[in-house]
């Protein structure tokens, strides 16, 4: 096949500008649910491949937390053999689609390509996406070969992406999966949280089919902890081992007064109404929302902007109330950008002291003091520090976005399992064995709250070692922390070291 | 005509709302009336068919009242009835007809012989399919033949009103009561109306088509049929789309509902886990109050006293929470009490006995406190909430103490569950309103008595808000450990979204998780009356979308 970039030097592929990813107009997309990329084409995408200059030791790799082999399958886009980039993506990643959709990038292998040093790293994310989206579009995707069934059982908790590529891994060893999710329906946060303008479902459901080709059990509207207990699991319901991948989940709230005026809501509550319910197709799906035209959403994360953008879809003029500034912001660059051309407002340093409602209990002000940075303090960290000065804006539709905490329920029924004093489950770092035996966690529930990717980075770790344990094989000085004040699982830590 | 039925039916037909209203209170009281007075009754109840209630939400429900009542003359009545429905105006033909379906089963034949005695009137056959399409028993299966023959008719009029009948029927009625063979005829049938030259028809064959495909009516091979035609209509796969904005509007809303049906059931897998939550029995406990037999065999096996569960009756469903009024651990199913109230609960009541809800996620949020107390123990239930208490009221007897239930309705006819109560506990007090059955007033009454006769130590309200807020009164500063059960609007149930947010003892807690019962004298009960009206008017729209 055709090598597009054949003969170039790295430093005539280095030269090459990046291949922006085409979107849609701001003025049109927030008038539509569609996905704001529209995705490269096959020679934009070989484009972008040549800009790869294939590294002897590829930074991006070890960056990826699931380690992609990334200098290979762009190798293969640019010789436009597609369908062999797929595969390769394959070996190690699970939900390609998805996350060439939604990963931090520039927190991740795009932040560390030698490209990226003098000119825009290489359009990892972009290709990936490229490369899902082909295989999909051509029905490439196939159930990978697997062994004869080992008779071993494995319960997975959470059909979330954690849960998922647990599944998927430890059916392609040969194991029966079973999958309990408490919802309607599969995928988890990138359902009922992120919105079908980044992550359209048919990316998603490809997957969960996928997963019920190979002969894993999915088992909706099933609360374990409620209806069956992990105790019941591993003795009653004949289960080996047992994969917790239930997600973060328990919205925290601000603990100021009026809160819980009508027209606020948790993002949870807000996302959830319109992405699981489709109450954005109201009345036909009869689920409600209670949509103002003035809204105002708290917080800056990936979660706030996906708010933002939502409640500019469905026609309100939305305001980002945020206590730090904008180089505070946690969310991903690209979502801060795309609100930005969408028309969101920002009111930066601006800290919700109360809400203010009519007769009608319905919220119709908030009030704000306004903030300012402190020096950086040893950690380098600039701190919000309180200025007197107050400011009250009118607004009808408030959504915290603030996070969450881990959801008891597991915790609460399971006595053996440790938790910190967030509700994060503890877990052995390089097993991801828990406080209890045979029972493994991984995804938002062991850090609070984290990525896609990430999830997927730990419960494929976490499924290796379920397997070792199922063959007998796992033998292991287990360290599962008691403290209640550690942290969850820290990941930041290997991606720093990556940077350096 | 006797004087008694005289004196209401100039009370009736005086166009005083008021007057109404005292007549049918009347009408209720009235008891071994002879054939001769129900059909007087009748025709005075009919005159307010009449009138018009436009923009009277009180007026509107009067009438629907009268509707009721004339129902519940039965079969008697049923051939005068339908004489004055082959004749009636459109308004009140909706009410004749809306009679005769509440009538059930034993007029189905009477309605058969009409369609053929009146053959060559093409009004009487439309209003005789209008009243058809009324009925919620599956006997009325019988009258599809008269259908059929209807929807071949010249008229487009007629034609329109059978598929209409027809769809009706799919909605109302399991698809194993009518056979295979009828419902491939069926289908066939309103398939070809989707190329009648008139627009109205094809509206009505679209729509009856999208109702079979909703209710399980067709075959596989069928839904897709259904799907390529909705989807020629509204030229998606070609430039011929129907010139009609009626049919194409009608092709997108029920299009809408024959591709996620398609997806959602690909989407059932079965195995060990599986559980069909089919409805095994029901039974109208009073009107829009119906008690069902749900199969859920793992629920059922784990769920306590006080829990709650979440269903969606149909696919694109809302999530609606729901009190246990019972269970059998080892039969496998639960039993729940649903009022309709609004799209979602009617929804749900419009199943029958071997139907299936969509989903049932549970138990969901804490077990209710139990524990041997000194003095007696009270459970206090209003309309659902009755079927609530009853297993919390077993395990407080079973711990031995004393239990008091108490039952308060409105009237009598709307007291439920009081043999079933009694079952569990030392002694029932009822409550009446209007003093037509036990105590008249409020359950507090029957409460009050109750706490000047011995020392009550614990009570435990569940139902309409007010009244548990009257019951947290009543005991407050009394030395009796009151419980409520709080009802808040929710999604999840699990905790996650936190739209049940409630303030107890100035704290916020998620009705779901930490509940549903709370400590009743630290509930802020009018922040939860607010917050029950957050989507009153979305309420009403989506409930107008669903009777479309
Ligand atoms: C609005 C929003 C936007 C985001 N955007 C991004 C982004 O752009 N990029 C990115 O990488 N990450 C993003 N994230 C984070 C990312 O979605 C999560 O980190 C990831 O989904 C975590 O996966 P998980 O499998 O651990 O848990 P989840 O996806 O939360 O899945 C857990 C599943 O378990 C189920 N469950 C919970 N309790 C039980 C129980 N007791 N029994 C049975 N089932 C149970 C839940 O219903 C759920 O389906 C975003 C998150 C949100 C909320
Ligand atoms: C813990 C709990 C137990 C309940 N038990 C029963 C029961 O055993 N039998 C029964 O008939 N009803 C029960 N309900 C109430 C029932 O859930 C609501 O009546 C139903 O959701 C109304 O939906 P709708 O679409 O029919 O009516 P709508 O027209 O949507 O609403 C009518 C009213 O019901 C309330 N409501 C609406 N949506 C919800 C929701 N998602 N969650 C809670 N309340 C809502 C609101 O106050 C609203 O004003 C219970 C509610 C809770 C929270
Ligand atoms: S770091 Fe950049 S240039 Fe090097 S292999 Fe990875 S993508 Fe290619
Ligand atoms: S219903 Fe969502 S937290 Fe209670």
């Amino acid at each position: 096949m055709a090598e597009a970039g054949k003969g170039l030097s790295a430093k005539e592929r280095m030269q090459k500008p990046r291949n922006q990813m085409p979107l849609h107009e701001a003025g049109l997309r927030i008038l539509s649910w569609e996905e704001v990329p529209i995705g490269y084409s096959m020679e934009q995408a070989q484009d972008e491949a040549i800009r790869c200059i294939q590294c002897k030791k590829p930074e991006c790799v070890p960056a990826c937390p699931v380690g992609i082999n990334i200098p290979a399958f762009i190798k293969l886009v640019e010789q436009g053999d597609v369908a062999g980039a797929a595969k390769k993506i394959r070996e190690t990643n699970f939900l390609p689609a998805a996350c060439g959709r939604v990963c931090p990038q520039d927190k991740q292998c795009e932040a560390v390509c030698v490209v990226g040093k003098k000119n825009d790293p290489v359009g990892i994310g972009n290709l990936e996406r490229f490369v899902a989206d082909y295989e999909r579009e051509h029905n490439l995707n196939r159930i990978p070969d697997m062994p004869p069934s080992t008779g071993k059982r494995v319960a997975v908790i959470g059909s979330g992406p954690a849960g998922m590529t647990c599944a998927y891994e430890l059916r392609s060893r040969g194991h029966e999966v079973t999958v309990f999710e408490a919802f309607h329906r599969g995928g988890g946060v990138m359902v009922y949280g992120i919105p079908r303008f980044r992550l359209p479902l048919e990316v998603i459901d490809e997957d969960l089919k996928l997963l019920e080709d190979m002969g894993v059990e999915f088992v909706y509207n099933m609360i374990i902890g409620k209806i069956l207990t992990i105790d019941d699991l591993l003795e009653k319901e004949g289960f080996d081992a047992v994969f917790i991948g239930t997600g973060a989940g328990l919205p925290k709230m601000l603990g100021v007064p009026g809160e819980n005026l009508n027209g606020i809501y948790s993002a949870n509550e807000y996302l959830t109404r319109i992405y699981l319910m489709h109450a954005n197709e109201f009345p036909q799906y009869p689920t409600p929302l209670y949509q103002g035209k003035k809204m105002a959403v708290i917080g800056a994360g990936n979660t706030a902007m996906d708010v933002l953008r939502t409640g500019k879809r469905l026609g309100a003029e939305v305001t980002c109330y945020y206590r730090r500034s904008h180089e505070e912001a946690p969310a991903r660059t690209e979502e801060l950008e795309h609100a930005e051309q969408e028309f969101v407002n920002f009111k930066w340093l601006s800290n919700p002291v109360e809400f203010l409602g009519d007769e009608r209990h319905f919220v119709k002000a908030i009030k704000c003091e306004v903030m300012k940075l402190s020096e950086p303090d040893e950690s380098g960290r600039r701190k919000p520090l309180p200025t007197g000065e107050y400011f009250i804006d009118e607004v009808d539709t408030v959504v915290f976005s603030l996070g969450c905490d881990v959801n008891p329920i597991i915790p609460s029924m399971t006595p053996e399992l440790r938790t910190n004093k967030w509700g994060v489950v503890m877990v052995d770092t390089t097993t991801y064995h828990t406080s209890k035996k045979g029972v493994f966690a991984g995804g938002d529930v062991v850090t609070g709250g984290s990525t896609v990717i990430l999830a997927m980075g730990q419960a494929k770790e976490a499924a290796r070692h379920v397997h070792e344990y199922l063959m007998g094989q796992f033998n292991y000085e287990l360290n599962v922390p008691t403290d209640p004040n550690a942290p969850g699982v820290q990941w930041e830590g290997r991606f720093a070291k990556a940077k350096r | 005509m006797t004087n008694r039925i005289h004196s209401i039916a100039a009370k009736i037909s005086s166009q005083n709302t008021e007057q109404l209203k005292a007549a049918l209170a009347e009408v209720a009281k009235l008891s071994d009336l002879s054939s001769e007075e129900k059909r007087e009754l009748a025709a005075a109840l009919s005159t307010s068919f009449y009138r018009d209630h436009a923009g009277d939400e009180e007026l509107a429900q009067l009438i629907d009242r009268s509707e009721s009542i004339l129902a519940a003359q039965g079969a008697e009545i049923a051939e005068w009835m339908i004489e004055q429905l082959v004749e009636a105006d459109a308004e009140s033909a909706e009410h004749f007809a809306g009679a005769l379906g509440q009538m059930g089963a034993p007029v189905v034949d009477l309605l058969h012989s009409w369609f053929d005695t009146s053959r060559n009137d093409d009004y009487a056959q439309i209003n005789l399919l209008l009243a058809a399409g009324q009925f919620t028993d599956p006997a009325i299966a019988r009258v599809l033949p008269e259908a059929l023959r209807c929807a071949g008719s010249t008229n487009k009029q007629v034609k329109s009103a059978a598929f209409y009948c027809i769809g009706r029927v799919f909605a109302r009625i399991p698809p194993a009561t009518v056979g295979d063979a009828d419902r491939s005829m069926l289908f066939d049938t309103l398939f070809a109306g989707l190329s009648d030259p008139s627009p109205l028809v094809r509206r009505h064959a679209v729509r009856a088509i999208g109702k079979g495909v909703r209710n399980n009516y067709f075959t596989p091979e069928q839904v897709e049929k259904s799907h390529n035609a909705f989807r020629t209509i509204l030229g998606m796969d070609h430039f011929d789309w129907d010139n009609a904005y009626i049919v194409r509007s009608e092709a997108e809303y029920q299009l809408h509902f024959c591709q996620h049906g398609l997806a959602e059931r690909q989407a059932m897998p079965k195995g060990k886990y599986y559980q069909d939550f089919s409805i095994l029995e029901k039974r109208e406990l009073c009107p829009n109050t119906y008690y069902f037999k749900v199969n859920a065999p793992l629920l059922a096996k784990k769920i306590q006293a006080g829990q709650f569960i979440i269903i969606r009756p149909n696919y694109d469903s809302e999530r609606m929470p729901l009190s246990i009024a019972g269970w059998d651990r080892e039969k496998g199913y639960l039993e729940i009490v649903i009022m309709a109230a609004g799209r979602t609960s009617t929804e749900a009541t419009q199943k029958n006995v071997g139907d299936r809800f969509q989903d049932v996620v549970g138990p969901l949020g804490q077990r209710s406190h139990v524990a041997k107390y000194e003095g007696a123990c009270v459970v206090l239930g209003g309309g659902y909430g009755t079927g609530a208490v009853i297993p919390t009221a077993r395990d407080l007897r079973a711990l031995g103490n004393k239990v008091y239930g108490v039952v308060g309705a409105r009237t009598k006819d709307l007291l439920i569950l009081v043999d079933e109560l009694k079952a569990v506990c030392d002694e029932v007090f009822v409550t009446t309103n209007d003093g037509s059955a036990g105590i008249e007033g409020f359950v507090t009454h029957a409460l009050e008595q109750i706490m000047a006769r011995e020392k009550v130590s614990m009570a435990l309200a569940v139902g309409p808000v007010p009244m548990m807020m009257a019951v947290a009164k009543m005991t407050e500063g009394k030395g009796v450990e009151t419980w409520v059960s709080l009802n808040a609007i929710m999604v999840d149930g699990t905790g996650m979204c936190g739209a049940c947010r409630v303030t107890v003892g100035g704290k916020t807690r998620f009705a779901c998780y930490h509940g549903p019962d709370f400590n009743a004298h630290q509930v802020d009960f009018n922040e939860l009356i607010k917050r029950q009206r957050m989507f009153v008017e979305q309420e009403k729209i989506a409930f107008e979308a669903m009777q479309r």
